[in-house]
C-alpha cells in the first residue's frame, strides 16, 4: 500500500478523448481528496474511490471543489494551475491525494504525494499548488 | 513516419498545516504575491530590481489591508455574538 505521485494513465488517454475541461469558465469540476497512507494510488487509478480517504473534523468525504486557472501556454509548454485549496479548522492526517473529475464520472487526473503524513488538529490544511509555469506547473504538457 | 512526442508532467504541491490555529496573513500575502507578480530571472537588471520594489510595495500594502479585513471580521462575529448575549465570547474575540 502506497501513495506514489503520478499523472493517471487513464487521464493522459482521456485527454485526447476531450473527457477533461480545465477552463474556469464553463470548464468541468475538479475536487480534491485526501488519502491516509494505507491507501493506494498511483498512475494506475482510474477514478476516486471512498477507499482510505482520511475522515476527521471539518473533512467531507469526497473532498474539495478545486477552483481552476485557464490554461495557458509558454514556449511550447502548456499547463493549467488551481487555486490553493485549504480545509480549515480541519483535525486530519494525510499522506496523499488524488484530484479527479467531479463533473465527468469522477474520472482521475494525478495523484499527488505529501511525501510523509501531514496533520493539522484544530488548523488549516492547505494545498499549495506550485508556480503556474511551464517548468512547476501543476499539469503540463510539452 | 511521422510521430509527435507529448510529455505530460505533473508538479509537486506543498503542504502547509498548523496545529490549533489558522495560516497566519503573512502566510497568505506571500501566496497573493505569487499569484500577481512574477520576475522574470532573465529579465534586464534594472527592470528586475524595480519590479522587486514594487512587488516590496504591493506586499506591504496587501498585508496591511488584509490584517484591516481580519479585524473587520472579528468586530462583525464579535457584534453578533454580543447581540445573542456570548459578551464573554465576544470580549475573546476582541482580544485576538
Amino acid at each position: 500500500m502506497a501513495i506514489s505521485q503520478a499523472m493517471c494513465t487513464s487521464f493522459k488517454q482521456e485527454l485526447l478523448e476531450g473527457k477533461h475541461n480545465f477552463l474556469a469558465s464553463g470548464g468541468n469540476s475538479f475536487k480534491l481528496a485526501l488519502y491516509t497512507s494505507s491507501a493506494s494510488l498511483g498512475a494506475s487509478t482510474t477514478a476516486y474511490s471512498s477507499s482510505n480517504e482520511v475522515s476527521g473534523t471539518n473533512y467531507t468525504a469526497t473532498g474539495s471543489a478545486l477552483t481552476n486557472v485557464n490554461p495557458t501556454t509558454s514556449g511550447t509548454t502548456a499547463f493549467t494551475d488551481f487555486a490553493d485549496l485549504t480545509f480549515s479548522n480541519a483535525t486530519v492526517t494525510a499522506n496523499g491525494c488524488l484530484i479527479y473529475n467531479d463533473t465527468n464520472s469522477d474520472r482521475a487526473v494525478c495523484v499527488l504525494a505529501f511525501g510523509g503524513d501531514k496533520t493539522s488538529t484544530a488548523g488549516d490544511f492547505t494545498i499549495q499548488f506550485p508556480a503556474a509555469d511551464a517548468s512547476n506547473a501543476i499539469i503540463r504538457i510539452a | 513516419m511521422f510521430s509527435v512526442d507529448v510529455e505530460s508532467t505533473i508538479g509537486s504541491v506543498e503542504v502547509k498545516t498548523t496545529q490549533n490555529e489558522g495560516l497566519k496573513p503573512e502566510y497568505w500575502t506571500e501566496r497573493i504575491m505569487e499569484r500577481l507578480i512574477s520576475v522574470s530571472d532573465n529579465a534586464d537588471p534594472m527592470v528586475k530590481a524595480q519590479a522587486e520594489a514594487f512587488k516590496e510595495t504591493i506586499q506591504t500594502v496587501v498585508l496591511l489591508y488584509m490584517k484591516q479585513a481580519i479585524a473587520s471580521d472579528r468586530a462583525t462575529v464579535a457584534g453578533l455574538l454580543e447581540k445573542q448575549g456570548h459578551k464573554e465570547m465576544a470580549n475573546i474575540i476582541r482580544r485576538l
